[in-house]
């Protein structure tokens, strides 16, 4: 099989296919936050590959890079939100985050 | 003081801010008393407006241009925004000095983290390139996050910002994705570039096109949009007021401007603003879910925090109602400045209206018993009437009665759009039936303030006294009457920015 930038785009919009349908249907908030991640991820995999293919600059793979930086910065702020959460309702699942409607 | 900065001049607002912001984490170290630090924030934040206005005059030097490469833009829109923000965001920080202060929860981190949130949206305004978007993005959401948790104790909180959080984060990884597409679509990431790019027929159009949807997808959420809009509501409602105030002016400030420039810079090439084919037409539906969906669902809510959220749901569906008029002109006439302008004046208004309205909540309540429902408010005005003052102005203005500021941005946006012919007739149609219905639920405030009682034996909500909410609805009072009775001047200074798209 011939492998190029298609293929790499193809994983890529497969994996965030997974990521959204999991983001959507999972209700563990953890499970939730992965599937950002995954999301995520597959962006980082779609930059690097149309850079590989387009080298005049390098923007793609530092895009990436600033992708790779602010996910952890997010993931460090969901956490300590889902520790708030936890502590006040003992739970994870985000069913159970039913106080607020209308 | 500008010929020192030299080449980063244009920045000097939001370094200011960034600075600030960085100081007052150390006085947070240092001093006790914590309404110093709302003192503090207001006095940066308002330096940071006065800079921007400062600058509004000065030519940007072809060594800033240079500097900036395609990532900032030196602008007057980003001028227009930074004031709109920094402004939005010292009335917030002042609300938050009394509010924090009487419900015994004062933290310096409320305040670091507007002003952070503040320099994010400030960035977010004048970012030029789809990397700058992103980081910006992040930097205003990942403390309005923070922001929304604040109140640590009560469950309602963590929700909303769990909520907000999580889907926060979707929109943003949409926006992303839309991004990197574009990025291959067309080789670059900075905004000229790709729109150079679009416009010379480079690009892959399927893949643009796509790029495109997803962008405004991501951006839809932000702005809060229907049918994007479900953390909205939930999110405003467990917030601490004055972060609610914050989300609901500087956010959507932010969003807004950022908006503008993705689509009349970013997908500006004539296949793809065409308005019976291109993006004018899909926000034009947008507008008009937004505000039926917003006005319909805010009649049924109980507590005003929730019912001024839907509210502030559909005020983004009239605001997008001049960006699709904005697009929707003749062929080859360009960009409705007249448009650009009123969207620019609504997001103005929008932000001294609801300052107005939720501060006038904040000081309608104390310790031990916050305004939240109607029920709250009943007899009020006859208790209160200094209280019940400003919440009336507050609510006619986002009621959209003259004089006051929120007549006339409604009225600009919707004459733009009647401009622009028979193709936007049913957009304008639409948003005066909503805001007819619009008219109920606003008046019901109106009803609860000044011709109920309490019920017998109901614990009665007792106004605070505080000069920081006090000095913040003079302030925001003063701007709503002002920009109601004497329009003209600051119509002018959007026109102004709106030329930014020349």
């Amino acid at each position: 099989m011939d492998i190029g930038l298609g293929t790499y785009l193809s994983l890529a919009a497969i994996l965030f296919g997974i990521g959204a349908v999991g983001f959507l249907s999972r209700r563990g908030i953890l499970l939730q936050l992965m599937s950002i991640e995954i999301m995520l991820n597959s962006v980082n995999l779609t930059l690097v590959a149309f850079n590989r293919w387009n080298p005049s600059s390098h923007a793609g793979q530092v895009f990436a890079f600033f992708v790779i930086a602010v996910a952890a910065a997010e993931a460090a702020v969901g956490l300590a939100i889902l520790i708030s959460f936890y502590r006040l309702k003992k739970t994870v699942e985000s069913d159970r985050a039913d106080l607020l409607k209308g | 003081m500008i010929e020192l900065l030299g080449a980063w001049a244009p920045l000097l607002p939001v370094l200011f801010v960034a600075l600030g912001g960085l100081g007052l984490m150390l006085v947070d170290a240092l001093v006790k008393d914590k309404a110093e630090l709302a003192m503090g924030t207001f006095v940066v934040l308002s330096l940071g407006a006065g800079l921007a206005l400062g600058l509004w005059n000065e030519p940007v030097t072809a060594a800033s241009t240079e500097l900036f490469g395609g990532w900032v833009a030196a602008d007057r829109l980003s001028l227009f925004l930074d004031v709109a923000i920094c402004g939005g965001a010292a009335l917030a920080a002042l609300l938050g000095g009394g509010y924090l202060r009487e419900h015994q929860l004062e933290r310096g981190e409320f305040y670091v983290l507007v002003v952070f949130s503040a320099f994010g949206g400030m960035m977010l305004g004048r970012s030029s390139d789809v990397l700058t978007l992103f980081v910006a993005l992040e930097t205003l959401s990942l403390g309005v996050y923070g922001l929304v948790a604040f109140r640590r104790t009560s469950p309602r909180a963590a929700e909303g910002a769990l909520k907000y959080f999580l889907l926060g984060s979707f929109a943003s990884a949409i926006l992303l994705y839309g991004s990197a597409l574009l990025y291959g679509a067309t080789g670059h990431t900075d905004f000229v570039g790709i729109a150079a790019s679009i416009e010379a027929g480079d690009a892959e159009t399927r893949l643009t096109i796509l790029a495109m949807a997803l962008m405004v997808v991501g951006l839809a959420f932000k702005v809060s949009a229907v049918p994007f809009h479900m953390w909205t509501p939930d999110a405003y409602e467990g917030a601490v007021t004055p972060a609610t105030t914050f989300m609901a002016v500087v956010v959507k400030t932010a969003a807004f401007g950022v908006l503008l420039r993705v689509l009349f810079v970013v997908f500006g090439d004539d296949m793809l603003s065409a308005p019976s084919t291109g993006w004018p037409r899909v926000l034009g539906a947008l507008a008009a879910i937004t505000m039926l969906g917003g006005n319909l669902a805010a009649i049924v809510q109980r507590n005003v925090k929730r019912m001024l959220a839907y509210s502030s749901i559909a005020h983004a569906g009239y605001i997008l109602v001049g960006i699709a008029a904005a697009a929707s002109g003749p062929a080859d006439a360009g960009w409705s400045e007249t448009a650009l302008s009123s969207v620019l004046y609504y997001l103005l208004a929008y932000t001294v209206s609801n300052v107005l309205a939720f501060g006038s909540l904040i000081l309608a309540g104390s310790h031990g018993k916050e305004a939240v429902s109607y029920e709250d408010l009943a007899g009020l005005g006859r208790r209160h009437p200094a209280v019940a003052l400003p919440f009336v102005l507050g609510i006619l203005s986002l009621m959209g009665f003259p004089p006051t500021a929120g007549f006339f941005a409604k009225y600009y946006v919707l004459s733009a759009a009647m401009q622009m012919g028979t193709g936007m007739l049913w957009l304008v149609l639409v948003a005066v039936l909503s805001s007819a219905v619009g008219a109920y639920y606003y008046l019901r405030v109106l009803v609860f303030l000044f011709m109920k009682q309490p019920e017998p034996g109901a614990v009665v909500a007792v106004p605070m006294r505080s000069l920081y909410v006090v000095s913040a609805l003079v302030l925001s009072g003063y701007f709503v009457l002002r920009m109601g009775l004497a329009p003209n001047a600051y119509l002018e200074f959007a026109l102004e920015a709106a030329r930014t798209f020349g």
